[in-house]
């Protein structure tokens, strides 16, 4: 059964469009990764997945609900689907402790403890428990990225979007995300994840697709995908990054 | 010690002899700070100023003509506000420790400018006699140079030798308040002021005679202190207690308002109009107000909530023009604008709880503005203005900022708001506001606003004055706050969305805090401008701390002389001024810094 079914979906920002109308389905704990140049609409289109974009035409269901003005459904669908970004985007003001307890506190109504015992749970998953009550300031890129992988598994979601989560990250931060991606794979989790690495694709993914310029170029298994690509444009897109 | 010396030394010579140039600026700025508080001593200390026209007017300068047999009115209100401050540190009490070296050295450093103004004091200074001959006078002697020179000399000693004993403890700095809070107050039982008497001819008998401080004075004060201390104990023991900080918060809120009618009104309700009027519009509204956050999420409801949404802004529109009580009229304002908020807040059955909780609140303290603060008061007072002098500045000081900071941040919302008419209604009056000067605004509120009032509804001119700096200093905090809100990158809002806040909780808890302590200076900056300008209200009667000092004072003859000593009043509050807004900026300084550290 598909978790996420998307049909026909168009985006403008303005006169330019992003999307050309994407159609596809992602089965429950599959984990697909998504691929290709810059502003081919690819984070475009996961953004709009949990409405931080507006599609303009085509229909978008997540888990049943489908995506409509309504601030109840969407409110509903961002609370199944965690997001982490590629500038993390954790809140300064607060403390690794509370930038993970808030939303559980808030949204979620649990009470404090319970969301603190949850935090440091997901803080060692992450690896990095020692770091609670600091600041996001005084953390690592690799660390706060960690800590938005957390974050965002504190609401227990069912999907989670990744928007080029290692893009910001020096080379050698990169690989302790990567682990905690891989973990969360192997974990039976529902992921989408654009990114660059490569590598990542082949060993984790269920299925790799490529987008250029607003269009869904090739969808296709890993090893197919990089050894016997389908279109011209993936084979150019591969030897220019490979 | 002479390490201790020798380090010191040369981080001096370092900072200020650095270099040719360095050391003549270091040179001639001490000679300027020096001659400077010579001068100032010397004018202060010669025989033709009169100190007793500032000492001997504290009442006038407190509140002036407010009605002795009221007092203690003003002595609740006092003791009211710092058993609630006692609460709130013990209920907020911080863990941050404070180093007793910290406290010897700043005894030390105290000590240190005693000794220097007591060693560049003048011994001679001159005066402009009454037939405009100079007099040369000795202000200062040998003796009472040494005899305070000695003393504070061996205090300066024992508190920077002190440091070389090991005494190491420290202080939970909640606690220090209470000795900052202590010695003033211990001090009213021991010090002895000059007082002046008269003797049956009116004739004041001079020298002045030394009396203790006035019982009046200082067992108020006392039981004040001692009510604070027993609150602090008292907050640190009800600490635990679920939601007191709420409770604690919407105390802070109503207090004022308290205040307000408790020193302005003796209480004259007309019963009969508060039951057959008040009340039941209180409660029509309240059950208004419950029976939409009940049913918002309601399908049917829901689907005609723009219906309803237009209905009740026509049945507004339609109230507003015809003779219904001035209550019910507002509160139809209020049902209105509430009715667009709620169905974006109540999404849970604890919102809708917390939301009926401020709809309450809010109807609670608009009854009781409209009752409270249109009736007469039936306190009597010689003169036209009701009180004036410090508690006057102080007043419109907390007041205006207490009311016009939370304008200010609606205001900024709503400049930001993508709605087109909160936007606009907010630009128009933010820019209405800014662009006239505040003078014009006091005019107003004193000739023009009561013509704007309907019929019936008559406010004090301070209540009018109030109502006009709420505004006024209300668009200045907006358009600081609105700069601190641009300064938010996007993803901040996106993360919020992302983990499923509603929009009220993105910005209550993720944007103005950001924003907010973003703006810190200058908010202070603008709150210490709204202090310093409330002395322009002396241009429409009022008496505020200044006009005391300078007008009222300065013109006293009766029962003594005090005419052409409003040097010393100036110089008297300045001082104040000046105690009151350098607290306010140390501080803001310190919060800046407590704030800041997630920012490094």
């Amino acid at each position: 059964m598909s978790i996420i079914q998307t049909k026909d979906v168009k985006k403008w920002f303005g006169d330019f469009q992003a999307l050309k109308g994407i159609s596809m389905d992602v089965a429950e704990g599959e984990v697909l990764v998504i691929c290709g140049p810059s502003g081919s609409g690819k984070s475009t289109f996961i953004r709009c997945i949990n409405r931080l974009e507006q599609h303009q035409e085509g229909q978008i269901i997540v888990d049943g609900i489908e995506l409509t003005n309504d601030l109840k459904n969407i409110e509903a669908i961002r609370s199944e689907v965690g997001m982490v970004f590629q500038s993390f985007n954790l809140f300064p003001h607060l403390t690794v402790m509370q930038n993970i307890t808030l939303a559980q506190i808030w949204v979620r109504k649990k009470n404090r403890a319970e969301a603190e015992e949850k935090a440091m749970e997901l803080l060692e998953r992450v690896g990095i428990p020692e770091q609670a009550q600091k600041f996001p300031g005084q953390l690592s890129g690799g660390q706060q990225q960690r800590v938005a992988i957390a974050r965002a598994l504190a609401m227990e979601p069912k999907i989670m979007l990744f928007d080029e989560p290692t893009s910001a990250l020096d080379p050698e931060m990169i690989k302790e995300v990567l682990d905690v991606m891989k973990e969360l794979a192997q974990s039976g989790m529902t992921m989408i994840v654009v990114t660059h690495e490569m590598g990542f694709a082949k060993e984790v993914a269920d299925r790799v697709m490529l987008f250029d310029e607003g269009q869904l170029v090739e969808e296709n298994t890993p090893e197919e995908f990089f050894n016997n690509p389908e279109s011209d444009r993936t084979k150019l897109f591969l030897s220019q990054i490979l | 010690m002479v390490d201790l010396i020798k380090k010191n030394a040369k981080s001096l010579q370092e900072s200020l002899f650095s270099s040719v140039g360095s050391a003549a600026l270091t040179i001639a700025t001490t000679y300027l700070v020096i001659n400077f508080f010579r001068g100032m001593l010397g004018f202060a200390l010669t025989s033709d100023k009169d100190w007793l026209a500032v000492l001997n007017n504290m009442q006038l300068y407190m509140v002036q003509a407010y009605p002795e047999e009221d007092f203690i009115r003003v002595w609740l209100s006092v003791g009211l506000t710092f058993v609630l401050a006692g609460l709130s540190i013990g209920i907020w009490r911080s863990d941050d420790r404070v180093k007793s070296s910290q406290v010897f050295n700043s005894f030390f450093k105290g000590g240190l400018g005693v000794l220097f103004f007591t060693i560049i004091a003048p011994t001679n200074s001159s005066f402009m006699g009454n037939d405009g001959s100079v007099i040369t006078e000795e202000v200062f002697s040998m003796e009472t140079r040494l005899g305070i020179l000695i003393p504070v000399a061996i205090f300066c000693v024992i508190f920077f030798s002190i440091r070389f004993i090991n005494i190491n403890f420290t202080v939970n700095s909640s606690d220090m308040v209470f000795f900052y809070l202590f010695i003033p107050v211990a001090l009213l039982w021991f010090i002895k002021l000059p007082t002046i008497q008269l003797d049956q001819n009116n004739e004041r008998i001079i020298p002045d005679p030394v009396m203790p401080i006035a019982d009046t004075t200082k067992i108020p004060w006392t039981v004040i202190f001692v009510s604070f201390l027993a609150s602090y104990f008292i907050g640190m023991y009800l600490k635990n207690i679920k939601s007191i900080k709420s409770i604690m918060s919407l105390s802070w809120f109503l207090l004022p308002l308290l205040i307000f009618s408790w020193i302005f009104k003796k209480p004259q309700i007309d019963m009969s109009v508060v039951l057959g009027s008040d009340l039941p519009i209180f409660g029509a509204f309240l059950l208004w107000g419950f029976l939409v956050i009940t049913f918002v999420n309601n399908s049917i409801f829901k689907k005609y909530y723009s219906t309803y949404l237009g209905l009740t802004f026509l049945l507004t529109l339609v109230g507003v023009f015809s003779g219904l009580p001035m209550l019910a009229k507002t509160c139809l304002l209020l049902i209105a604008l509430f009715s667009v908020v709620v169905p974006a807040v109540s999404t849970s059955s604890q919102g809708k709880r917390s939301l009926l909780i401020v709809w309450a609140v809010a109807l609670v303290t608009l009854t009781f503005l409209l009752r409270g603060g249109a009736s007469d008061t039936g306190i009597v007072v010689p003169g036209s203005s009701i009180f004036g002098g410090f508690s006057l500045t102080w007043l419109l000081a907390i007041f205006g900022t207490y009311v016009s900071f939370p304008l200010g941040v609606l205001l900024a919302l709503g400049r930001n708001s993508k709605l087109p008419i909160i936007r606009i209604v907010c630009t128009g009056i933010i820019e209405l506001t800014r662009s006239v000067p505040y003078i014009t605004w006091l005019f107003f509120a004193s000739v023009t606003l009561a013509v704007f009032l309907p019929a019936g509804v008559e406010f004090n001119l301070i209540v009018r004055v109030l109502m006009v700096t709420a505004f006024f200093s209300g668009a200045y905090f907006a358009e600081n706050i609105r700069g601190g809100l641009q300064s938010i990158p996007k993803g901040q809002y996106e993360a919020a969305d992302a983990i499923g806040m509603s929009p009220f909780q993105k910005i209550s808890l993720i944007i103005m805090p950001q924003a907010l302590r973003a703006v810190i200076p200058t908010l202070v900056s603008s709150a210490i401008t709204a202090f310093k300008d409330s002395s322009l209200v002396t241009i429409i009667g009022l008496f505020d701390f200044l006009t005391i000092g300078k007008t009222v004072i300065g013109n006293q003859s009766i029962p003594v002389n005090f005419v052409g000593h409003d040097r010393e009043n100036l110089i008297f509050v300045a001082i104040v001024y000046w105690i009151f807004t350098f607290t306010l900026s140390r501080r803001s300084m310190k919060v800046e810094k407590k704030l800041g550290l997630g920012e490094r």
